[in-house]
């Protein structure tokens, strides 16, 4: 979670603090006991629209049969997980998937000559998933370069914390596990202040599937669409990526890309820490 | 910041309902009536951050919900940019292919490897978002197959007519040979999709004036062709007019006359 999110979260937790500690002055008996309740719901309902409101928004207008029309002739369906245009009578549903490359925790440990290997494979391998796919499909590299003074000085923080919690737990007597994942964590974090320090540039990156299917009716269009993405998840799961798919807001956000997307980074830093 | 400004605004209004539900010498029932408006505020003060945009169309319990009647986008004069309306800025976006034909099953490893590496330089090549894409669609057959249809068509009159005229029956057998030969394209070009795969980037800049975004995304866009060119040794170029529809329109992805080709010929089959 980021500061800003971390604002949005105390601020509106403070209010049901507050309320919560105003209690007696609300009557008494069974008005204390809604109030509790109220309260309740409310703390739970801030906390669950801050880890899954991707989940609870497309939820609430599913429930509601609410539909959305993002711009003209586009509409977005109650699932939130499609946006549908109809053109002379066919139906167009466009879908999203996250296509985020694996963390490589481990990474820096691993030998040159894997990495090489991987790379020697990669555009074998690109190409015989896109071989296998026989529908109109788009993917997506959103590449935005980084502050490097900025990242390096973060990198620095995070190292200069796991190195003191490594001493601590060296000092202390803790567990090999332990001192072996912090040390893991250690060399991670130098060898990427290694890498800016030889003059690789730090870039952030948002990869993401854009699929499109047609029908005669909507129905026909969603379904043709689901079988995509299936077709999409099974077909690219040999690419190390991270493949969900899209609802709610960041399906509108990244729907809003097809037409421009974001001049700065902090744009696109910002919308998309729900979903991969 | 406007975002900040809301939440405050939000839980300011929701601490004052609250303070007004607690001490003031009121009903219970009318104080818990309060406090769920203070608690509603409170939620929709942190829903704002994302979803400002949906909680007030949802306040009016509509079913649909219209967020903009707008356009989603325009073509600039120069038919070389798409152009947005956000606030008062405008945002223009450019589209620059990657010319890039290259198949794995012609290349060395060491050449393999060295192409990952070009697409790995590629992605870090500027400091502006910029978004690279491979797109695979459906090949516009439109064309060919309404000039196919009209060819049968003219065929088919040519056909009545030599009958009407009592033409001798070799004349008659060689009309009647193009017409299969025709109406067999027809099937053989309907009967499966092709496939085209085009890779591009596309960079976007703010201007107060359409021109002044227009101008600055094409600043962007040249620098990106730089990059692109001396990673690869290719030309790109900045893709105009109508060609820019193919990467934004849902329909140019699955061409309309290709489409109901392929939708009627599933159909005659099932039927059969």
């Amino acid at each position: 979670m980021d500061e800003e999110g971390i604002m949005y979260l105390i601020f509106s937790v403070i209010v049901v603090v507050i309320a919560s500690a105003m209690i007696p002055s609300f009557g008494g008996g069974i008005y204390t006991t809604i109030a509790g309740v109220l309260l309740a719901l409310t703390l739970i309902l801030i906390l669950g629209m801050n880890w899954s409101d991707f989940i609870i928004v497309p939820a609430m207008t599913s429930l509601l049969g609410i539909t959305f029309t993002p711009s003209r002739n586009y509409t977005i369906n109650k699932k939130q997980n499609a946006v549908l245009k109809n053109v002379n009578g066919l139906y167009y549903a466009t879908g999203y998937i996250t296509a985020n490359l694996f963390a490589y925790t481990f990474k820096e440990e691993s030998t040159p000559e894997g990495d090489e290997l991987k790379l020697a494979q990669a555009p074998e391998t690109w190409e015989r998933a896109v071989m296998s796919l026989q529908f109109p499909y788009k993917f997506h590299v959103l590449s935005s370069g980084m502050d490097v003074q900025k990242v390096r000085d973060e990198l620095e923080g995070k190292r200069s914390f796991q190195e003191f919690q490594l001493s601590r737990a060296m000092q202390t007597g803790g567990n090999e596990m332990t001192i072996a994942d912090l040390q893991r964590k250690v060399n991670m974090l130098q060898a990427k202040m290694d890498r800016i320090s030889q003059g690789e540039k730090p870039i952030a990156t948002l990869m993401y599937i854009e699929t499109t299917a047609v029908g005669v009716t909507e129905k026909a269009a969603m379904d043709a669409l689901e079988t995509q993405v299936r077709a999409l998840q099974i077909g690219l799961s040999s690419q190390d990526v991270q493949l969900t798919r899209i609802v709610g807001r960041e399906l509108y956000t990244l729907f809003s890309y097809s037409f421009s997307i974001p001049t700065s980074f902090g744009d696109i830093a910002g919308m998309f820490d729900q979903q991969g | 910041m406007n975002k900040l400004y809301l939440l405050m605004a939000f839980f300011l209004a929701s601490v004052i309902v609250l303070a007004i539900a607690a001490e003031a010498p009121i009903p219970p029932y009318i104080k818990i009536v309060l406090l769920a408006v203070a608690l509603l505020l409170d939620i929709i003060g942190f829903s704002s951050r994302y979803y400002m945009y949906l909680i007030k169309p949802m306040l009016k319990f509509k079913k649909h919900i219209v967020l903009s009647k707008e356009d989603a986008y325009h073509l600039s004069s120069t038919a070389d940019a798409v152009l947005r309306k956000e606030g008062d800025n405008f945002i223009a976006t450019v589209f620059v292919s990657i010319p890039v034909y290259r198949s794995s099953t012609e290349m060395t490893d060491d050449e393999k490897l060295e192409f990952s590496r070009q697409v790995s330089r590629l992605v870090g090549i500027s400091r502006d978002p910029v978004r690279f894409t491979t797109q695979v669609h459906v090949m516009n057959k439109d064309s060919y197959i309404q000039t196919l249809r009209d060819t049968i068509s003219a065929t088919e009159n040519e056909q009545a007519d030599l009958m009407l005229k009592n033409a001798s029956p070799s004349e008659q057998e060689r009309v009647k040979g193009k017409l299969a030969m025709l109406r067999n394209m027809l099937d053989s070009i309907s009967k499966s999709m092709s496939f085209e795969m085009v890779s591009y980037a596309s960079i976007s800049a703010t201007g107060s004036k359409e021109y002044e975004a227009v101008g600055a995304a094409q600043q962007k866009a040249r620098e990106l062709m730089a990059g692109i060119a001396s990673t690869f040794g290719v030309s790109p170029s900045l893709i105009t007019g109508d060609n820019i529809l193919k990467f934004i329109e849902p329909e140019a992805l699955i061409p309309f006359s290709t489409m109901t080709e392929q939708i009627s010929k599933g159909i005659e089959e099932q039927v059969v």
